[in-house]
């Protein structure tokens, strides 16, 4: 069994890149905890990718400082920096064994062979793979792979883990069984692993803190429960949650959102023209017609297992609603839809910012 | 049964149909496979001819080869060895050991070469048997300049395909005149070759450095690489007379050293341009995780790019490979006697007061092709496909 090693922080201070006039990651202060398990979630070009690779050496910052522990390693060759990472392509050289790739950092090290075979035993152990460690690449299932890349990566035990959506070739079954097996190794080693992915149930169950990158900005570094519940502005809120979060458009007036024929009261006060209302689908009950505080027509119902997911139409938007599982209603029919009132956001429609 | 399930059904098909139609996916019809076959069968004819009758002639004499076409042998014609005997063993150095001495002798004269600066060891002359000269010259000189224009053509594409050059066209134009001042300074006032080339290098480097900042206009790796094809392009008999008078100028006329030189410059855009198609497909993620994992640039060309480039590198080889051996037109200007090649031997008896020798030249022929199809089964191993499998994705 590996042995836990003291973690380490990172911190990413005013970091900037930009291709030419592209800038794709803009000023990125961030400051990862000693052990910390940090998801880097957003859409594609957010950013997320490149922070991660600038992190690893493999590009380097227009500006900026990248610092390990307490060295500053903005300059500092990737193969000098103490990490070691996981692709998403696994990257594992075809020509060599199961055991030589495990081995591979250690030989280009110069680790002596006997102490080689030791710990490519340990990392192999470590990941279930001790009785293949003579095959090859090509011999091995999707899942055998990433194992061998993960045994790869562990074998040094580095300062910090770098995994670039190592999940998502796996297919859906076997990716929930290796997030939860990546969980408990990361806890066991204690390593601080930096995780970039484009996948929100990924990063709600493996992060102890997750950063939302969209378009080369952070919008929101916070833990799991607190980025779902407390969302900093709307794109937050949208990207998180499955099905995303209901949005009515309107104004804001007193204490009182204002639809087209709708009055909602919500608990922040002000006046703002264009303000969007947002909440969640398990937030919404659906009661009679003359209830509520919406009124909706049925666009379809979906019985997805342990709820009902009912779509209504109003005016011209969709409403998704969470209702329980043995609801039924004929598509057409009228019904109203009452909000729980502390779990209402409003945002500036402007800017997206939550309006407290 | 309907109309529809008629057509398909087989046994009811109408004879033309049965015969343009494919039995089934995956299979051609009997007319496709008639044209096909005809073709294939035509076409290996065509090649697989020519070397049958070398084979043949090089077991014939005078007397059979201008009586008239013989074209089986022990049916129309008795085979013998007139041609081999001449070849082999007409003059005295022609024994059974010959090829060994020469073999011998060409690793005298290098090793005597190298280490000429240091130690004075007298070099050997080569043997009268000028087939065992010509053959042994051909192996070293074309396994040598294989080597060399594969060593370097092979990183020089690996870096254009993994760094990102971006020559200044003023620091170009800069060298292009310093090289004709070169040429124009040892051809007229006499000064020495290399004197000149290292006072131009040092030129080059000190005006690089100074004005090169200025100079705004960059090219970028795809011009690199058309301007290495582009010496392709041009014919080597345009540039065969300068060649010469060059290697006049240093010595290298007549030595192996010399056309080891030119093989290796002439086929390196071909080496160039082909591995860097193979060196560009190779996924990036396993030089980045290799680097990571603490390689260095070298260790990873080595231990990662090579192996898995092997099909690619095996096939560049054999085709370097051939294209050496085979070349005439350097070896019968750039040779005389020392440093001859089997095509020299070859083309060597065509001309003679007693008209073309075919069946001495289809012996030697014989001679040369037999290395070529060993290489060819060696490195055809190495061609084989699904190198990469396992590499990224599943």
């Amino acid at each position: 069994m590996l042995s836990q090693k003291p973690g380490v922080p990172v911190s990413f201070d005013k970091v900037q890149k930009s291709y030419g006039a592209v800038r794709v990651l803009e000023e990125l202060n961030l400051q990862v905890q000693p052990g910390e398990f940090l998801v880097l979630l957003g859409a594609s070009g957010s950013g997320k990718t490149t922070a991660l690779r600038i992190l690893s050496g493999l590009e380097t910052a227009t500006e900026g400082r990248v610092r390990i522990g307490d060295r500053d390693v903005t300059d500092v060759l990737p193969k000098y920096r103490d990490i070691s990472m996981v692709f998403q392509s696994y990257a594992l050289y075809p020509h060599k064994t199961v055991g030589e790739n495990i081995g591979f950092p250690l030989k280009v090290r110069k680790v002596n062979p006997v102490e080689r075979e030791v710990a490519v035993r340990e990392a192999a152990a470590q990941v279930q793979l001790d009785q293949l460690l003579h095959r090859y690449p090509r011999e091995l299932s999707g899942g055998q792979r990433q194992r061998v890349a993960l045994a790869r990566a562990i074998i040094r035990r580095p300062s910090v883990f770098l995994m670039d959506e190592p999940l998502s070739n796996l297919d859906a079954k076997l990716r929930g069984h290796m997030r939860a097996e990546l969980k408990h190794m990361q806890q066991s080693l204690g390593i601080t692993t930096i995780y970039v992915t484009h996948d929100q149930i990924e990063a709600m169950t493996l992060a102890h803190r997750v950063a939302i990158l969209e378009k080369g900005v952070l919008q929101q570094l916070d833990a799991p429960a607190k980025i779902y519940n407390d969302p900093a502005n709307l794109f937050v809120a949208q990207f998180i949650g499955s099905p995303p979060m209901n949005i009515v458009k309107g104004a804001l007036e007193g204490g009182h959102f204002m639809a087209q024929d709708a009055k909602v009261l919500v608990s922040v006060k002000g006046k703002i023209e264009k303000a969007v209302l947002g909440v969640r689908p398990e937030d919404c009950t659906i009661t009679s017609a003359a209830k509520g505080s919406l009124k909706g027509t049925i666009y379809t119902t979906e019985l997805i297992g342990d709820h009902t997911l009912v779509t209504l139409k109003v005016g011209s938007d969709y409403l998704a609603v969470k209702a329980a599982k043995d609801y039924t209603a004929r598509s057409g029919d009228i019904v109203g839809v009452a909000f729980a009132k502390d779990q209402l956001y409003v945002f500036d429609a402007s800017d997206g910012k939550r309006i407290r | 049964m309907s109309d529809a399930s008629f057509k398909f059904d087989k046994t009811n098909r109408s004879l033309m149909e049965r015969l343009f139609e494919a039995p089934a996916i995956g299979k051609m019809s009997p007319v496709a496979k008639l044209v096909a076959y005809s073709v294939l069968i035509f076409w290996s004819i065509y090649v697989i001819f020519p070397i049958y009758w070398v084979l043949i002639t090089a077991f014939k004499d005078a007397t059979t080869v201008n009586g008239g076409p013989f074209y089986i042998p022990f049916v129309d014609f008795q085979p013998n060895l007139d041609a081999w005997r001449t070849m082999l063993s007409a003059d005295p150095f022609c024994d059974g050991y010959a090829i060994f001495r020469q073999f011998g002798l060409l690793i005298h004269n290098a090793f005597a070469f190298i280490v000429s600066p240091l130690v004075h060891i007298d070099k050997m002359e080569p043997q009268i048997c000028k087939v065992y000269l010509a053959f042994t010259n051909s192996v070293v000189i074309g396994v040598a300049s294989t080597f060399l224009c594969v060593t370097i053509g092979s990183m020089a594409a690996y870096a254009l395909a993994r760094i990102e050059y971006k020559p200044k066209f003023g620091n170009i134009v800069i060298f292009v005149i310093l090289t004709l001042m070169v040429i124009l300074v040892t051809s007229y006032v006499g000064i020495k070759w290399y004197v000149t080339s290292a006072v131009a290098l040092a030129l080059f480097y000190l005006l690089a450095r100074f004005f090169g900042k200025r100079f705004k206009a960059k090219l970028g790796n795809s011009d690199v690489l058309f301007w290495i094809i582009s010496q392709r392009i041009l014919p080597p008999i345009v540039v065969i007379i300068p060649v010469y008078m060059m290697f006049q100028a240093v010595s290298l006329l007549d030595t192996h050293l010399g056309l080891i030189i030119i093989y290796a410059v002439a086929n390196l855009p071909i080496v160039v341009w082909l591995m860097h198609d193979f060196f560009a497909g190779l996924p990036i993620e396993l030089e980045e995780s290799a680097q990571l994992d603490g390689a260095t640039r070298f260790g990873i060309f080595w231990d990662i790019v090579l192996p898995l480039t092997r099909p690619g590198l095996a096939a560049v080889t054999l085709l370097t490979l051939i294209l050496n051996w085979n070349e005439y037109l350097f070896a019968v200007f750039l040779t005389t006697s020392k440093a001859i090649t089997m095509p020299i031997m070859v083309a060597a008896k065509n001309a003679g007061e007693r008209g073309t020798l075919w069946w001495e030249m289809c012996a030697v022929i014989v001679v040369m092709i037999i290395p070529v199809i060993f290489a060819a089964i060696i490195l055809q191993r190495f061609i084989a496909k699904g190198v990469l499998l396992g590499a990224v994705k599943g």
